[in-house]
């Protein structure tokens, strides 16, 4: 939200603009601009890492070309009508204040930017099956998500890679060395150095477990019985949740060293079948 | 670490080039250990949770005409009601001693000796206890309802502060002597040891400063 008080942090201008559809105006600009344009975005550039298969790209330059125009059909005339006097949250106002122009071209603008929304709709569904097959990196992007398959594996990769600098799809080299060493028969990760990020050492993770969920559960207890209900629920959950912690640090341990929690359900490779 | 510790460049069987971490240890002091972070960064935000109170101790001192307040409603009336000082600071000669059977306990972990370490632990297990008893009588001897007046009642929230740290710390004494008597000492549980010393090291830490800012400055502001 930082955005939307840039402007409306300034006096002078809260002065004029306050509670106007000014104010309306500017924060659904910097929202929908700074976030929700982002957000579609994102989702067309990891979709086919998520699915396997890209979106359409007509159906794409439609879904944009109807959002960009109708963003700024629905939400620039709203600048001059609150510059003009009209206030905010108003659903009516009396034909003389010449409002009614501007509005009809905010509403036609909003009617866009909803058809602009269902063609993504309908993109995704349409993709989510009939899209083009994506490959592992169909944007010949730097990141190493892109060095996986798509989708990738629950594992995320088959060797763990390295990186030879900040954009190693690019600036790996073709023979570049891959981890091996971590054991399978449990969640084990690779911990390196803070700023060079050179190999350290092998960090344990907990197997599954339900006690996480139940500390999750009186965390939420003490806050929602005891802020809402009665003060005493937070003592109890309280007591629940230090019951939860132990429970989840005796039993940690205990999945930690059974073997095979890890890639349940799929073969194991023969000979050093421990290690990967 | 030595060299047997360390990754090593190999090429596997198909003739490629890999690291082999597989000699990398699995457990590890201090920065580089994600959990020393978590303990860390839990210090630092509940260090900041005292900072702010003890900055609310001198605030409300602002609004009165003499520190600590008179107590009119007592029998008989206190013109200069300041906490009792025998008890907290007996209790704090004992944190500070116990900081060195801390010390004690975390070589002994360290070694992997658990006999000394589940012996340490149940020792410091049972004075925390005695200080979270301690602690309620420290209540009472503050000479106020914790809602008399804004100094009774910042004086309670910082004693009441500290009693949770106490509580965490008794509880993690509690598990890690308990998880002792059933199972062996391995490196993941000397490092535990080594992070719930590190906390005491803190709590008693922090209650010097309380004990400097309820006790003397009772006296002094």
């Amino acid at each position: 939200m930082t955005g939307t008080g840039v402007t409306l942090a300034s006096v002078s201008i809260d002065l004029q603009v306050h509670d106007t559809y000014f104010v309306v105006a500017h924060f659904h600009y910097v929202l929908i601009g700074g976030a929700v344009f982002p957000l579609f975005g994102a989702f067309y550039y990891w979709f086919p890492k998520w699915t396997g298969r890209l979106l359409d790209s007509r159906l794409g330059w439609i879904n944009v070309a109807l959002t960009f125009v109708g963003f700024h059909l629905t939400f620039w005339p709203m600048h001059a009508l609150g510059l003009g006097g009209m206030t905010r949250r108003r659903y009516t106002y009396p034909a003389e204040t010449n409002w009614g122009s501007l509005n009809a071209l905010a509403t036609v603008g909003a009617f866009l930017m909803g058809l602009g929304v269902l063609t993504f709709i309908l993109n995704v569904l349409w993709s989510r099956k009939r899209g083009r097959l994506a490959g592992g990196n169909p944007w010949d992007a730097d990141t190493l998500e892109w060095a996986t398959t798509s989708p990738p594996p629950a594992w995320g990769f088959d060797q763990i890679p390295t990186c030879y600098g900040r954009a190693p799809m690019w600036e790996n080299p073709p023979d570049a060395a891959t981890v091996t060493g971590l054991t399978l028969r449990k969640r084990q990760v690779l911990c390196t150095t803070l700023l060079d990020a050179a190999p350290d050492h092998r960090y344990d993770l907990a197997g599954e477990s339900i006690w996480p969920l139940l500390t999750a559960v009186s965390v939420a207890g003490m806050l929602l019985l005891g802020g809402i209900f009665n003060p005493w629920w937070a003592v109890i959950f309280l007591g629940v949740m230090a019951l939860a912690l132990f429970g989840w640090f005796w039993t940690s341990t205990a999945a930690r060293n059974e073997p095979n929690v890890f890639r349940r359900g799929i073969s194991q490779p023969k000979g050093d079948s421990d290690e990967r | 670490m030595s060299d047997s510790h360390t990754a090593i460049e190999t090429v596997d069987r198909e003739g490629r080039c890999v690291i082999d971490v597989s000699a990398l240890p699995t457990s590890v002091y201090g920065s580089r250990s994600p959990v020393w972070w978590g303990n860390t960064l839990l210090m630092l935000t509940e260090s900041m949770s005292v900072g702010l109170c003890v900055a609310a101790y001198f605030y409300v001192r602002q609004n009165f005409a003499s520190w600590p307040p008179p107590n009119p409603n007592a029998q008989p009336p206190l013109f200069h009601p300041t906490p009792d000082l025998p008890l907290p600071s007996a209790e704090l000669g004992v944190m500070l001693a116990s900081c060195a059977l801390m010390y004690w306990i975390d070589r002994a972990a360290r070694a992997l000796d658990a006999t000394r370490a589940k012996l340490g632990l149940w020792t410091v297990f049972a004075i925390v206890l005695v200080l979270i008893v301690c602690r309620f009588y420290e209540f009472r001897a503050v000479h106020f309802r914790w809602n008399d007046n804004a100094y009774a009642s910042i004086v309670w929230t910082l004693l009441g502060l500290h009693l949770t740290y106490l509580l965490v710390a008794a509880g993690e004494f509690f598990i890690l002597a308990a998880w002792l008597c059933c199972a062996s000492l391995d490196e993941h549980h000397a490092h535990d040891i080594n992070l719930t010393g590190i906390y005491w090291y803190w709590t008693v830490a922090v209650w010097a400063l309380l004990y400097a800012v309820i006790y003397l400055g009772a006296r002094m502001l």
